[in-house]
């Protein structure tokens, strides 16, 4: 199979990767600002198709995607530097979903679907069934010619036009239009999820071996997300302890304030440390990728969960309200912290990982 | 010259100069075994190639510097980049009398004197200014009482930096002075201070009506705490290096095998919980270390890190938290001490030892403090006694 995945590194200079970042960061201060999350997120769908228009218009709903196949050709450094600025601004936009989907297509050599993907005028996602199922709660079976069942917890699916359901027995290409799709109500807005019932014919685009490489790219957009999110987390909550004053003072003069934003800062430095290597040891496919990729899910998950749970704590009442964006941060990082693995399953995976390096 | 012309000036000096058979360096503070090498590094330029030429140096640039550093480094020769690393030296060359400074600076550069520190006190720990050991003018010297800790080298020292006390009735930064205070003399009595490691790296210092010549003074009278800025500063590029160097056991790969090791040996590698207490310890190693690496590489493209300062807050919970892991997975084992009970020795003397970093060299509440206000711009916690004389500041 085709490396393309693999080859970033050498085609995207500093300055060109600081270029991207720019682009994106330009389009999310100017488009997905806190009132346009907000309005995203109490619409219907969750989903703005002129916002992801212009994230497509940048090459990002193709990122990954081999140019040849109408993408924008980047790796996973790329991915994860994207995911940290789409993190930081909590976008609510299929990024994750699509990179999931478009490495599982590349992975499956199904390269027929990945040109609508890349124009942005085909969204994808996967449901898991069997081993990688980190629902525990799907039950997709391949009975004679026929798949049926349900994936739960899918993301993005209410908006999705091709799902990918990812079994013991293979990866599935089914139509959104095939499958039955029930929204559900999801505690962290900005992220939705639905489960997905399936009684179809089985078309089968490759075998289970592709789910893992796809996985390890998603974990890598996820940590990044995570890492992202949790500095604008921290920085929002510095930038009050500095400007608020209680008893005559800033409140964060007060050491009580202070060592925790200290600690938070630990956090955050280790979550982007963690988030970037990772990326580069799966761009350069090390042989210590799974104990890096392991190390990224479960550091930046607890990072993004600390900062954003003390940030609460350190603003007071303030964050107490639905106005307040911090808690729209909290939802993201429990949410997060439950797709495709909670951090202890992650800390599992990388004992053994190190155990298999030794 | 050209840097191509420095590299080959310096590698046929060393060529003719380094045989490499040097006595290892014994310690950090005491006089140098490998005084007579470092003396002619010194005498050709190499020791200090930033230095001004009336000054053993040569008046190069840093890059310039850099290439004789990594010809020094090439062949394993000590001694260069000592403008960079020598605390003593570069302190004294920066404030130092004329005087003091031609009989002083060359002796540093060469190691041939032994030397210590008396910062700290009894009464002033977190809070330096709070010193109260005395400097009182007589005559031509001065004379000094008080009490110092935590001294490092200071039974093998000829001087020791100190920072006493000059004047009382000015708020406590502004009343302190610092000089290079010899020890060997009869008012200066050196203890060893037995810690709860049972070991004894430092010592206390107790100063009796010692003399101190007024030569010996670095610094305008009660301008010495800017002086120590400038020594702090060096010392913590000196604690820099040492830190980027190779540690037994620290980090790398072999650091976290030896843990999952000690873990199968306790027959406990397969219990889940051991193992996700194992991934958050080896966990926040790598991070420290993919912290410093990106750290190092930010600054390596001109964009000052603020990740350099919480290396020493990371590495206090990863010592504590690993000591913790190693106590678990010893179980009753670690109720024992002594050299037939290594693993156990191991675990506790960690136990113990995590403090020298937790408090040593700045508290952790003081490193919080310093990256909640250097690196994240938090004001500071307001100081009841910045502003009035020293001798009206409670004391206990």
């Amino acid at each position: 199979m085709a490396a393309v995945l693999e080859r970033s590194p050498e085609i995207l200079s500093t300055e060109d990767r600081t270029a991207l970042i720019d682009q994106i960061h330009r389009l999310l201060a100017d488009r997905c600002t806190q009132a346009d999350v907000r309005r995203i997120m109490d619409s219907e769908s969750g989903h703005d198709p002129a916002l992801w228009r212009a994230i497509a218009d940048l090459g990002l709903s193709g990122l990954t995607i081999p140019e040849a196949h109408g993408g924008t050709g980047f790796g996973p450094v790329e991915l994860e530097l994207v995911m940290e600025e789409a993190g930081a601004s909590l976008l609510p936009a299929p990024l994750l979903s699509n990179a999931l989907a478009t490495a599982l297509l590349h992975y499956c050599n199904h390269a027929a679907a990945l040109a609508d993907i890349a124009s942005g005028t085909q969204i994808a996602t996967v449901g898991f069934s069997g081993a990688h199922d980190w629902t525990g709660a799907s039950d997709i079976r391949v009975s004679g010619e026929r798949l049926t069942g349900t994936a739960r917890f899918v993301t993005d699916a209410q908006i999705a036009d091709l799902i990918l359901i990812a079994t013991d027995d293979g990866v599935f290409a089914v139509a959104a239009i095939e499958t039955t799709i029930t929204p559900l109500p999801t505690f962290d807005h900005t992220r939705r999820l639905a489960d997905v019932r399936v009684d179809t014919p089985a078309i089968r685009i490759g075998g289970a071996s592709a789910i893992k490489p796809a996985l390890d790219l998603a974990i890598v957009a996820l940590a990044g997300e995570q890492a992202g999110a949790a500095r604008r987390m921290l920085d929002m909550t510095v930038d009050y302890a500095r400007t608020r004053h209680q008893f005559g003072r800033a409140i964060g003069s007060f050491q009580a304030i202070k060592h925790m934003a200290a600690d938070l800062l630990i956090e955050v430095e280790s979550a982007i440390s963690a988030a970037r290597n990772a990326a580069q040891k799966l761009a350069d496919d090390a042989p210590d990728k799974d104990a890096a990729i392991a190390l990224a899910a479960f550091a930046c998950t607890d990072a993004f969960v600390k900062v954003t749970a003390d940030a609460i704590q350190m603003h007071g009442g303030i964050a107490f309200t639905w106005d307040h964006p911090a808690h729209l941060y909290l939802r993201r990082a429990r949410a997060n912290a439950q797709l495709y693995g909670t951090p202890n399953h992650w800390r599992e995976r990388f004992i053994r990982a190190l155990e298999r390096q030794a | 010259m050209t840097d191509a012309q420095i590299k080959a000036e310096v590698e046929a000096w060393l060529a003719t100069n380094w045989t490499g058979d040097l006595p290892p360096a014994t310690q950090q503070f005491g006089r140098d075994p490998r005084s007579s090498w470092l003396a002619k590094v010194r005498d050709a330029g190499y020791a200090t190639p930033r230095w001004p030429s009336e000054w053993f140096g040569r008046d190069y640039t840093n890059d310039q510097a850099k290439i004789v550093e990594r010809a020094f480094a090439a062949v394993g020769a000590p001694g260069a980049g000592q403008d960079r690393t020598n605390l003593w030296a570069n302190t004294a060359l920066a404030h130092a009398t004329p005087e003091f400074k031609r009989e002083i600076v060359p002796k540093l550069l060469a190691g041939e004197v032994g030397m210590c520190l008396l910062y700290s006190e009894p009464g002033a720990g977190s809070d330096l200014a709070a010193i109260r050991t005395r400097a009182e003018p007589d005559g031509d010297d001065y004379a000094i009482n008080g009490q110092k800790v935590w001294t490092s080298g200071a039974a093998s020292a000829d001087y020791g930096m100190l920072i006493a006390r000059t004047d009382w009735d000015v708020p406590k930064h502004r009343g302190i002075s610092f000089f290079f205070l010899p020890m060997k003399q009869p008012g200066v009595e050196v203890r060893p201070l037995r810690q709860i490691t049972d070991e004894a790296h430092f010592n206390e210092v107790f100063i009796t009506d010692a003399r101190v010549s007024a030569a010996n003074l670095l610094g305008p009278l009660n301008g010495g705490w800017s002086v120590l800025q400038t020594a702090l500063a060096y010392e913590r590029s000196v604690m820099g290096d040492a830190a980027r160097g190779p540690r037994s056991g620290a980090g790398g790969p072999k650091g976290d095998a030896a843990l999952i090791d000690l873990a199968r040996e306790a027959g406990k590698l397969g219990d889940p919980l051991i193992r996700q207490d194992l991934a958050r310890v080896i966990g926040y190693r790598m991070l420290n270390k993919l912290n410093t690496q990106r750290a190092k590489a930010e600054m390596a493209q001109g964009t000052s890190s603020p990740i350099m300062s919480l290396g020493k807050l990371a590495m206090s919970r990863i010592l504590h938290e690993e000591a913790r892991v190693r106590t678990t997975l010893l179980g009753p084992e670690s109720l024992l001490e002594g050299p037939d009970h290594p693993r156990a020795e191991d675990a506790n003397f960690l136990t113990l030892n995590a403090y020298f970093t937790s408090i040593g060299g700045g508290t952790d509440q003081i490193q919080r403090n310093i990256i909640g206000e250097r690196v994240l711009g938090l004001p500071r916690e307001p100081e009841v006694d910045r502003t009035i004389p020293f001798r009206e500041v409670r004391a206990g």
